[in-house]
């Protein structure tokens, strides 16, 4: 019982260890160069507030310089759970499946996390963790911090890919000076 | 002139009048050009359907309607709360408006999203008196978009709604046209033995019911915006960008599937009332129901928004494109829908064994969100042996087997077990159930209901009269509720019809099983041989219409007229009959 | 100035809110035509035709009805006739007007007068009956006549139709009558009396208004009406071509 909760916990840890590689796998979590990489809080240039509610960001975009790091500090101030993600499109595309799966296995509820769930082992190693840097999710009052370095210029977006909210427009664009 | 003046000099002077919008609508006799035919109908301001109204979350409104006709006339606004003397029935809200005469509603705007207004005068609402409402919200939407399109379905028919009335009563089928025939029997046979085939014939004969009995009125136009599927209204976008599809289903008794083939469409509101996000590939839109979905087109391209009646034995269609003229392919019909045993299950007397119709009120199904579309397939790769941190007891409302399934393999609580009716989508993806809905902001905190009332929607095909706990409207008793209580509605459909219930001036709050995120609707689908639950929180003083919007059905006796006892001021609601003058309702 | 009195008195109203409203107001009952039983009339003609029979009679026929009144109520006429070509003479001519009620889900009940008036000695009946679905979607109609001089007889008509599409229907009749008392006069014997039998192929070309039909009808008298009918020089069995239309509206 053990042994196989610290196997997952050990394929989860290195799962995110390859995921600091920038650019080292651009399967499943999809971090490829052209989003950026977790940053270091130290060399943060500034803090963002960002708000989430019911279905949408505050603020709704942000300007960056390339090579920028941002310490964003992320605060669910609605009813439901969300997610703070930073990636392209195609990134959050790839993403809200995984945040499909989340939703029909019971981990997302609406307004709550089950978070037994999220530790179930899904088989060969998976879990429905929710534990990229990129990203968090949250329930409704909770807080977390996301630190990323925005590395180049590119069409990224922050967006919340529990399924319907970013094609309702939860969503927020990153504008690079 | 002059006193609209010195009323805006008022407000000028008054701070605290609140802001103030005067509208004027004429009702008249109106020319209508489907397409396929043209006819005489009645609309508003010289067309069908009416105006779009564009109200303000907040604004007192003064509506002026002239009656340019030779019959009584109402406007009613569909899914607005508002003083019930300017609900619009006549003979519960107010006398009606002559001819000739112009009456001036008023009421403030309490709410926002998307609604709309009809007669509620004889059958002026099929013969084309229906228009849109669209609410402005005072604070920011739950939801983006670029831009938005009203799409407003109807299924307009040749014959006037007195001829349509006078035949269904002749002759239940005199507009079915997709029965069983020989031919039917013929491939039944093959496909399913002689044998069966004569015993299944003669099971629906024994009963003397058509399991062809899906839409009593077939052979109509599908208008979009008032437009035939040939003349195609079109919206146009610029790919990319985001659309706010605000869609209405103003037809006199057809239920429309809904899909655009190559866009997934993220529902947003449902009745007005915003619901959390959820993406699918169709939707069934009920009579008197509206649907907001936002879709994104990405490509330069034309693509088809198709309504497929629900029995598929016609369809309206529009067009998204990046430029006028531009069209998409349009799908073909699919099979005629034909109901099963299972969708007899509501009728009493009849001992269908495990089919009888699903009690909702016991399902617990807080434990999944979504269970339409749930893809069993994907657990083989869990392993199972770490399972014991789940919280199996969540699991006892989730019995997979006796879901409804239909064709596809979709199932949805809201259908009896084995129905013909339940939809799947036509490219084998997510079809929206009611199961689906949540509340994004609920109005009323959760309580326990007061008390549960029991409403059997009953009826008799043969002789077309519908009604209620077997009761037609001319010989029943209004249905009394007091002030202030929480009622607990419970629908037991007893006919093999789809029937969508309106409360008027409250709102049904639907039971789906999610606790405070039940959904707030004011059109409420009961399936065949199924039991639907809903709340009502009685806030709104005063009488009330509630009715199946199923206009044929409503005219044949299934009405009924809701009075609440007591209100915010105790010398209110005297009972005392006034002998108004009588005429069309 | 009235008018301005008067609009500031109503705008201090409309900014008070509109609950006040509701005191003013009376609920008013439903005097509406909604609240007034569905008054419904319909006329159909469920024959419409002209019979040429195997031994060259021409005959014009019909068998129509007309209705008025709600669910719980409605007068009926009922008329048919046969009208000999050559002879210029009505074989047959009756018109029964009754009064229907519902009895049950599928059947009524009615009850009335019928006018016989052919080429012949005129009859007065009173008529009492019952019509309605039966099961597996035989449509039935049951009468029993009572005439003046207080002879008795009864009648049962039955009709089927089949599907062959949604637009092609083969509709069968059988209308049998039985006498229970023998009235030389007009050639009734005593017992079976009379059938006729019908298979009719109709299309309905608009809506189910005008559905023209082609078909054969086939008569046969029985024992003592056969034998009445021999002795007067008529035939006891005819067999006829039909085309005519059926007709709804």
């Amino acid at each position: 019982m053990n042994a196989s909760k610290l196997f997952v916990a050990g394929m989860a840890l290195s799962m995110s260890a390859t995921a600091f590689a920038a650019g080292a796998h651009d399967g499943g979590h999809g971090h490829g160069a052209t989003s950026g990489e977790p940053g270091k809080a130290s060399e943060a240039s500034r803090t963002v507030t960002v708000e989430m509610y019911d279905n949408y960001y505050e603020p709704e975009e942000i300007s960056v310089k390339p090579g920028e790091t941002v310490r964003f500090v992320v605060e669910n101030k609605g009813n439901l759970v969300h997610e703070f993600s930073v990636g392209t499109p195609d990134m959050h595309e790839a993403h809200q499946e995984k945040m499909m799966m989340m939703v029909e296995h019971g981990v997302i509820q609406g307004g709550k996390l089950n978070h037994d769930m999220m530790n179930m082992d899904m088989g060969n190693g998976h879990s429905m963790k929710h534990d990229d840097p990129n990203s968090v999710l949250l329930e409704p009052g909770q807080s977390k911090e996301v630190v990323w370095k925005f590395s180049d210029k590119g069409n990224i977006e922050f967006a919340c890919n529990v399924p319907g909210h970013y094609q309702a427009g939860m969503y927020g664009e990153v504008n690079f000076e | 002139m002059k006193p609209r003046f010195l009323t805006g000099l008022l407000s000028l002077l008054m701070p605290a009048m609140v802001l103030a919008g005067e509208y004027d609508l004429t009702v008249d006799r109106v020319k209508i050009d489907t397409g396929d035919f043209v006819k005489e109908g009645i609309g508003y301001n010289g067309a069908s359907p009416g105006p779009v109204m564009r109200f303000k979350e907040g604004e007192n409104v003064r509506i002026n309607v002239t009656n340019n006709l030779d019959e009584i006339t109402s406007i009613h606004w569909h899914g607005l709360i508002l003083p019930f003397n300017q609900d619009g029935v006549p003979g519960i809200s107010f006398p009606g408006i002559k001819p000739g005469e112009t009456f001036t509603y008023e009421f403030p705007i309490q709410q926002a999203g998307t609604y709309w207004f009809h007669s509620h005068s004889g059958f002026q609402e099929p013969d084309g008196a229906y228009g849109a409402i669209v609410i402005e919200p005072e604070k920011r939407e739950p939801f983006r978009y670029d831009r938005e399109y009203v799409v407003q379905l109807t299924d307009k028919h040749p014959h006037s709604g007195d001829r349509i009335m006078r035949n269904l009563k002749m002759m239940p089928d005199y507009y079915n046209r997709e029965q069983q025939t020989v031919g039917e029997f013929f491939s039944d046979a093959s496909e399913n033995g002689l044998m069966n085939t004569v015993r299944d014939r003669m099971a629906w004969g024994d009963m003397r019911m058509m399991k062809a009995d899906v839409e009593d009125l077939q052979g109509f136009t599908g208008l979009i915006n008032g437009k035939g599927p040939d003349q195609n209204w079109t919206g146009l976008f610029e790919p990319g960008e985001r659309i706010r599809l605000r869609f209405i289903n103003s037809s006199a008794m057809t239920y429309f599937d809904i899909r655009i083939p190559g866009l997934d469409m993220t529902v947003v509101q449902a009745d007005g009332n915003n619901v959390q996000p959820v993406s699918v590939d169709e939707f069934r839109i009920g009579v008197a129901e509206t649907y907001d979905v936002i879709v994104r087109p990405k490509d330069e391209q034309a693509y088809t928004i198709f309504a497929e009646s629900m029995g598929r034995s016609g369809y309206a269609r529009a067009t998204l494109a990046p430029e006028e003229g531009m069209e998409a392919a349009v799908p073909q019909l699919r099979e005629a829908a034909r109901l099963t045993m299972a969708d007899m299950g509501g009728m009493p007397g009849m001992d269908h064994g495990s089919m009888a119709g699903m009690d909702h009120g016991n399902m617990d199904m807080d434990s999944s969100e979504d269970m339409s579309g749930m893809d069993h397939s994907s657990m083989e790769g869990m392993d199972h042996s770490n399972m014991d941190s789940m919280d199996h007891s969540n699991m006892e409302g989730m019995d997979h087997g006796s879901m409804a399934m239909g064709k596809g393999g979709q199932s949805d609580p809201f259908y009896a077990k084995g129905s013909g009716l339940v939809p799947t989508a036509a490219n084998g993806g997510k079809f929206l159930s009611y199961a689906d809905l949540k509340a994004q902001d609920p109005l009323y905190e959760d309580r326990e209901p007061t008390r549960e009332i029991e409403l059997r929607l009953t009826g008799n095909m043969e002789r077309y009269t519908w009604s209620i706990n077997g009761v037609k409207y001319e010989d029943a008793d209004p249905i009394r509720l007091k002030y202030g209580e929480r009622v607990r509605f419970k629908f037991v459909n007893e006919t093999m019809m789809t029937h969508p219930m309106h409360l008027h001036g409250m709102w049904s709050i639907l039971d789906v099983g999610a606790g405070q995120w039940n959904p707030i609707k004011h059109t409420i689908n009961v399936n065949p041989g199924t039991t639907v639950y809903m709340e009502t929180e009685v806030d709104a003083p005063g009488q009330w219409a509630f009715h199946c919007h199923l206009s044929y059905h409503a005219a044949a006796g299934m009405f009924r007229k809701v009075i609440i006892e007591g209100g915010p001021d105790s010398t209110q609601a005297k009972t005392d009959v006034i002998a108004e003058d009588g005429g069309e309702a | 100035m009235s008018c301005i009195r008067s609009l500031v008195a109503a705008s201090f109203l409309a900014s008070v809110g509109f609950s006040t409203a509701v005191t003013a107001q009376e609920m008013i009952s439903d005097t509406t035509a909604r609240k007034q039983p569905l008054t419904t009339w319909g006329v159909q003609f469920e024959e419409f035709e002209y019979r040429y029979s195997d031994d060259g009679e021409e005959l014009g026929v019909w068998n129509a009805d007309a209705f008025y009144g709600t669910d719980d109520f409605k007068v009926r006429l009922l008329t048919t006739g046969e009208y000999e070509v050559e002879e210029q003479a009505y074989e047959t001519l009756e018109n029964q007007l009754v009064g229907q009620i519902p009895i049950s889900k599928f059947f009524d009940a009615k009850a009335g007068v019928r006018f016989d008036t052919p080429e012949g000695p005129d009859r007065t009946y009173a008529v009492l009956g019952v019509a309605g679905l039966a099961p597996q979607w035989f449509e039935v109609d049951a009468n029993l006549y009572v005439s003046d001089e207080g002879e008795t007889s009864a009648e049962l008509d039955a009709e089927y139709e089949l599907l062959l599409t949604n637009y092609w229907i083969l509709a069968a009749t059988l209308d049998a009558t039985v006498a229970f008392s023998e009235d030389r006069e007009i050639g009734v014997g005593k017992g079976l009396v009379s059938t006729e039998v019908g298979l009719r192929l109709r299309y309905d070309l608009v809506d189910r208004a005008f559905s023209p039909y082609v078909g054969v009808v086939h008569e046969r008298k029985y024992g003592d009406t056969a034998d009445l009918a021999e002795t007067g020089g008529g035939s006891t069995e005819d067999w006829f071509a039909v085309i005519g239309a059926r007709i709804a509206f």
